[in-house]
């Protein structure tokens, strides 16, 4: 028993040692090569001008207010989209009535790039926070929906026999049976949900807004401040890192009888 | 199936796809009658008749068209340039744990990255202009691609592998007899999604830089508030990426019968 777990703790070890390595020589080249003039330093400063660039932005607080508007952002599209999205999930994977009335616009409504409806809400609520913020809600709405759904409708028929012939009542059936075995794919839309809003809100900002990392990264490419650009690139990247996977810890921490097969 | 009362036994007697049918009919005589009589601004819902009527003059005279082969001619581009590294790199990481360990930390950092902000990247790369575009409209579903392809290798069969050894297979034979073959459904899902994606940042690419192309159509029907032009492209483009989803998924039922469909998304 010790023994198997002085290996896997020898085996993260030489993983992590290796991560470090290829990160460390990507680092390095970034540093290295811009400093040689081999890349062009005003396209691809070197790593410890962004490095710099995004200390000071963050300590000064310049590119703060931009992380928070970006955060923001996202959380209250999210929440937004959370409720309503679990309950046309739910009565969606429950009944198969509501399931063919919404069935043909969630069909054509999910694969819809959700950025494509940001003019239309322009249109409708005019340029600012409502119209950015319902965007992303859109995008984290239907993956919500659609895996709710799906989680729901994977519930092993047996169990809900079983549930039944031990007298359940259906309200007790959907509480005790139906939604704890369909927690693993309502987890996952609220998850992937989560982080394609992260995508619309970045694209939205990068397209219209004025403040939030997307439109820092497009205002320091027009100005050509590239550090900056690549400091509000690495805030975005460890964002996302964080959603992607500190959620799928979260999840498979919730759900320990569960494992998951996930990839990045 | 969480639910099988006689009531639903006894709706799904009736046609299957009646009750889609009429509620998508419901919505769209309440929606014309209701902007008809003035109960909803024409401006923002305009009447679907309108909106149709509209899809007939943007087809007779040739927009449509145009922007939507500028759109497909990007998306094909840059699945292509997801698609084939995406494979390889999937293979080359499932194979080999040096890659797969060294590349691991480097994907999980760069893949969340929305891809429209590479724009700028690719720009400095390769200059404003198509090749940008496209290269950034490949970044998300490259990983998508590559994602799947190594989830893919992991997840062969043991078993089988041994067995391939023992019986003398090695080098390409191994690869092409058993280890392609055996994570072909999950490359194929990784193309599912690696388009779909395509389609997705390829817009967004287009309503942020670009004189032509669906997405570009949009926001320049937004900035003449012609709410008409808008609909009918957010319509076509909805109906392209039903097709990019069910379309590849037809395909792999026709080449892989025998195997369901599996899929991992992040």
């Amino acid at each position: 028993m010790t023994g198997a777990a002085a290996r896997q703790t020898l085996r993260a070890v030489r993983v992590d040692a290796r991560s470090l390595a290829a990160a460390g020589i990507l680092v390095a080249g970034w540093e290295f090569l811009p400093r040689r003039g081999l890349l062009n330093p005003a396209y691809f400063p070197p790593a410890s001008q962004v490095v710099a660039a995004l200390a000071e932005g963050l300590s000064a607080g310049e590119l703060l207010p931009h992380v928070a508007a970006t955060v923001s952002r996202l959380l209250v599209a999210f929440f937004l989209a959370a409720l309503p999205g679990l309950g046309v999930g739910v009565a969606m994977g429950l009944s198969g009535t509501v399931r063919r009335v919404a069935d043909p616009y969630v069909a054509l409504l999910y694969p819809i790039p959700k950025v494509a409806l940001l003019p239309l809400m322009l249109i409708l609520f005019g340029v600012g926070e409502r119209a950015f913020v319902l965007t992303g809600a859109l995008t984290a709405f239907f993956q919500i929906v659609v895996n709710t759904m799906d989680g729901i409708r994977q519930v092993d028929p047996t169990l809900v026999e079983v549930g039944r012939n031990y007298g359940a009542t259906r309200f007790r059936l959907f509480w005790k049976v139906v939604l704890p075995a369909a927690l693993p794919g309502i987890l996952t839309g609220l998850r992937l949900g989560l982080g394609l809003t992260l995508v619309t809100v970045v694209a939205v900002e990068f397209a219209i807004a004025k403040s939030g990392l997307g439109h820092v990264v497009w205002g320091s490419w027009q100005t050509l401040t590239t550090p900056r650009m690549y400091a509000a690139f690495v805030a975005v990247g460890l964002l996302g890192l964080l959603l992607t996977r500190g959620l799928k810890r979260l999840q498979d921490r919730l759900l320990a009888w569960q494992t998951s097969v996930d990839v990045w | 199936m969480a639910r099988q009362g006689g009531k639903a036994a006894a709706g799904r007697a009736a046609h299957p796809a009646a009750l889609s049918v009429l509620s998508v009919l419901a919505l769209l005589s309440l929606w014309e009658w209701a902007a008809g009589g003035g109960w909803v601004r024409e401006a923002f819902f305009p009447r679907p008749s309108s909106v149709v009527a509209q899809f007939v003059v943007l087809v007779r005279d040739g927009t449509l068209a145009s922007h939507l082969s500028a759109t497909l001619t990007r998306v094909a581009w840059a699945f292509l340039v997801a698609a084939l590294p995406g494979v390889a790199v999937g293979l080359t990481m499932g194979v080999w744990r040096g890659a797969r360990e060294a590349l691991d930390p480097l994907f999980a950092f760069v893949y969340p990255i929305p891809s429209v902000l590479f724009l700028p990247l690719a720009a400095f790369v390769l200059g404003r202009g198509e090749p940008a575009r496209v290269l950034t409209s490949a970044v998300t579903s490259f990983f998508l691609v590559a994602a799947n392809t190594l989830t893919g290798v992991r997840q062969l069969d043991r078993g089988v592998l041994e067995a391939a050894v023992h019986y003398g297979a090695t080098g390409h034979r191994l690869f092409f007899k058993v280890l392609l073959p055996g994570s072909l459904p999950w490359i194929f899902t990784g193309l599912r999604l690696g388009l779909g994606f395509a389609l997705i940042v390829v817009v967004a690419v287009e309503m942020v830089g670009a004189e032509q192309g669906l997405g570009s159509l949009l926001w320049l029907s937004w900035q003449t508030l012609k709410v008409r032009d808008m609909y009918v492209t957010l319509l076509v483009i909805g109906f392209l990426g039903l097709g990019a989803t069910y379309g590849l998924e037809r395909v792999r039922e026709r080449l892989l019968p025998w195997q369901p469909r599996v899929e991992v998304r992040r």
